[in-house]
């Protein structure tokens, strides 16, 4: 069956239709995820942001006048209420590592390294501008490509092209005393 | 060669929270829609009652619209039916070509003489019976 297109679920959603915004959901909430993780820093900042982006996305939905364009829409939304967050909230110290099934989790070893690398990681995000995570996270994390990427933040392709550069190189200065750092595969 | 995917900082990947939670992402989204449910269905009511207003705004207007129509319809029918019986039955063209003309022309053309028929009804239309 041909997969419906968001233009086709915006309008759907519009009405009410529970599987049509599940399904946008499903389609961006990792991406939603990266944005809001690049712009607060932290994963419960960042989750609280989502649900909250999607959910004035959906009280909001009539406002997004040209629905194939639902991606970059979405991402604005995420971008502000992340921004909004963080002013109103301050900032918890500590690393914070998602909630785990306590019987799919790792080994407290493997967790224990698991968390000091994303502290690590963290910190290294924090050198980049808020722009350059958003990008990195967006193209490593969520594994959207350039012209995606491009489309969807209203970016040309060769700036996309330019920040993932310099943050990747940023980040593999950062990331170098690491034992497992990151290398491009 | 490698594909711009392949190029991928991998590292990064471990900032992705199903990295050691399968499973986290659905339960995410399922936390979404518990919470977008109310809202959902606000929205699923409001396009009900948008066709239900719809349909009625409809019949609002259609309704004596169609009143008006059948009752100059049935106007113009009554008035129909009385000329028609005030004027009688209805004639013939042949009837009212010939009304004002003496002796029946039709007589002559239908006797069966063969072409001398018309001669005689011209005849007969001109006055000139023999």
């Amino acid at each position: 069956m041909k997969e419906r297109t968001d233009s086709d679920l915006v309008v759907l959603a519009r009405s009410g239709d529970s599987d049509s915004f599940g399904e946008l959901v499903r389609r961006y909430q990792r991406a939603a995820y990266s944005v809001a993780l690049a712009v607060t820093g932290r994963h419960q900042d960042a989750e609280d942001a989502v649900q909250e982006s999607f959910l004035v996305a959906l009280q909001r939905i009539e406002d997004c006048r040209n629905p194939a364009r639902f991606a970059g829409w979405l991402l604005a939304i995420v971008r502000n209420r992340s921004r909004n967050l963080i002013r109103r909230e301050s900032l918890r110290r500590g690393d914070e590592i998602p909630p785990s099934a306590s019987s799919s989790g790792p080994a407290p070893d493997k967790a224990a390294d698991l968390s000091a690398l994303r502290s690590r990681l963290r910190e290294a995000l924090g050198t980049l501008s808020e722009t350059q995570r958003e990008i990195v996270l967006l193209h490593d994390l969520e594994g959207w490509k350039h012209a995606e990427i491009s489309e969807r933040l209203g970016m040309p392709s060769g700036t996309i092209r330019s920040h993932l550069h310099f943050a990747r190189k940023a980040l593999r200065v950062e990331l170098s005393g690491w034992k497992d750092h990151g290398r491009a595969e | 060669m490698n594909t711009e995917h392949e190029d991928r900082l991998t590292v990064v990947s471990v900032m992705d929270p199903a990295h050691d939670n399968p499973g986290y992402w659905d339960r995410f989204r399922t936390g979404i829609m518990e919470r977008a449910v109310f809202e959902l269905a606000r929205r699923r009511e409001i396009a009900r009652e948008s066709v239900a207003a719809v349909l009625s705004g409809w019949s609002r207007s259609l309704i004596p619209v169609t009143l008006a129509a059948a009752a100059i319809a049935a106007i113009l029918v009554g008035s129909e039916a009385r000329s028609r019986a005030a004027s009688g039955p209805p004639l013939a063209l042949e009837d009212v070509l010939a009304s004002e003309v003496q002796n029946n022309p039709y007589q002559a053309l239908t006797r069966s003489e063969g072409p001398a028929n018309l001669v005689a009804f011209l005849a007969v239309v001109e006055g000139n019976v023999p």
